[in-house]
């Protein structure tokens, strides 16, 4: 659960797709069919020109700088520190704090309660069943709203709504406890944890 | 609860991938290549020896490509890259759904693997008709579950039995998404008579 920006994620994907596919198909197209080929050796004839004397006129005095070459560095240099912005920015969204209360206009000040709070409590009471393997809890900000988020891994074979009530009961608990109803998001996993751990059924 | 705009973006979110790898890997190649494309410029404009290629004669080989030679191996090259950006565009446009099932609930957003609930289907069912657990296998899919059975040679299997327990097991579950059941009972396994 974080907050990764799905849209920007799937765009720049696309784009690079596209390009990749528009450069690919374009050269194969130009060596099989001769009509394109006779097309784009008169486009490049003209772009080269028209490159060539951009060049020409925006070489700065008695040196081979010129304002072509600079226009691309730079904008070369943009581009790589939005790509490095996106990459830095994957993820995120999460928190410590999962309840706040008040703010500083408030009488009584602020009380926190931690994720390590409801983690224990909830883990506590989660460590004493054996249909579960392997549990962790977290928080992170959903629309600016602490979110947790309750990640179990039962023992294979285990009945998810069994596991799924159960939690649920823990957290109606947790919600007296802490006064408070905290939006919860629960995950039920399988995989090699779940599936290597020894099958422990009681007698039904 | 689970009507909440909060609830559904977090079970949206999580029931689709967000496609990280993909993405970095198309954001480093776009970085390797702009930054060699920049370093290439910079030495031109030192005068320097070019790494590889010289902006120049890049846009030389550039412009008389329809002439270069090998052919073949420029093809090679091309359609690779074009079926890399064809993957890339598939990636990006598939909603890319995970194999899990959200259930209903009351005060929180769950969802289960959907290996889960195919490996409590087949307990299930073991449980209820004797067949060993290892003679069942269950695969459930965004839409069907799909059970297969070989008991041992001489049990006999009732299709519409175990079409009743996966029923009433899924009515327990409660998955928010209807799927259909499918059950298969191949030939009777066979090598068990020796």
């Amino acid at each position: 659960m974080n907050n990764t920006n799905r849209f920007i994620n799937r765009t720049l994907i696309l784009v690079v797709g596209i390009v990749l596919f528009a450069v690919g198909a374009g050269i194969v197209i130009v060596f099989a069919w001769s009509a394109a080929a006779d097309w784009w050796t008169t486009f490049a004839a003209y772009a080269h020109t028209w490159l060539d004397d951009a060049i020409t006129r925006t070489t700065i005095g008695n040196t081979t700088a010129n304002w072509v070459a600079f226009g691309s560095l730079a904008a070369i240099a943009i581009v790589i520190v939005l790509l490095i912005v996106t990459l830095a920015r994957l993820g995120g969204g999460r928190t410590n704090a999962l309840i706040r209360t008040g703010g500083h206009d408030s009488a009584d000040g602020r009380i926190v309660i931690d994720t390590g709070f409801a983690s224990d409590a909830l883990m506590k009471s989660l460590g004493e069943r054996p249909e579960i393997l392997f549990g962790r809890v977290s928080t992170a900000n959903v629309r600016r709203k602490p979110m947790l988020h309750v990640s179990i891994t039962p023992r294979q074979n285990t009945s998810p709504r069994h596991v799924a009530d159960d939690v649920e009961r823990l957290l109606d608990n947790l919600t007296a406890l802490t006064g408070q109803h905290i939006p919860t998001y629960v995950s039920i996993h399988s995989g090699l944890r779940a599936r290597l751990a020894r099958d422990e059924r009681g007698i039904a | 609860m689970s009507g909440n705009a909060t609830f559904r973006r977090i079970i949206r979110r999580e029931t689709h991938s967000p496609r990280t790898v993909a993405m970095v890997i198309a954001a480093v190649l776009s970085i390797v290549a702009l930054a060699y494309l920049g370093i290439e410029i910079v030495l031109s404009l030192l005068l320097q020896p070019a790494l590889l290629v010289s902006p120049v004669s890049a846009g030389d080989w550039l412009t008389g490509i329809p002439e270069q030679q090998p052919v073949w191996a420029i093809i090679a090259a091309a359609s690779a890259l074009a079926v890399i950006g064809i993957v890339f565009c598939v990636i990006a446009l598939t909603p890319g759904r995970l194999p899990k099932h959200q259930m209903v609930t009351e005060g929180s957003a769950v969802l289960v693997d959907n290996a889960v609930i195919a490996a409590a289907l087949a307990q299930y069912i073991s449980d209820h008709t004797g067949i060993v657990r290892d003679r069942i296998s269950v695969g459930v899919s965004h839409r069907v579950v799909d059970v297969t059975v070989s008991p041992d040679a001489g049990l006999p299997v009732v299709d519409t039995q175990i079409r009743e327990l996966v029923a009433s097991e899924l009515e327990h579950y409660q998955l928010t998404r209807g799927v259909k059941t499918r059950v298969r009972t191949p030939q009777q396994h066979k090598g068990s008579y020796s």
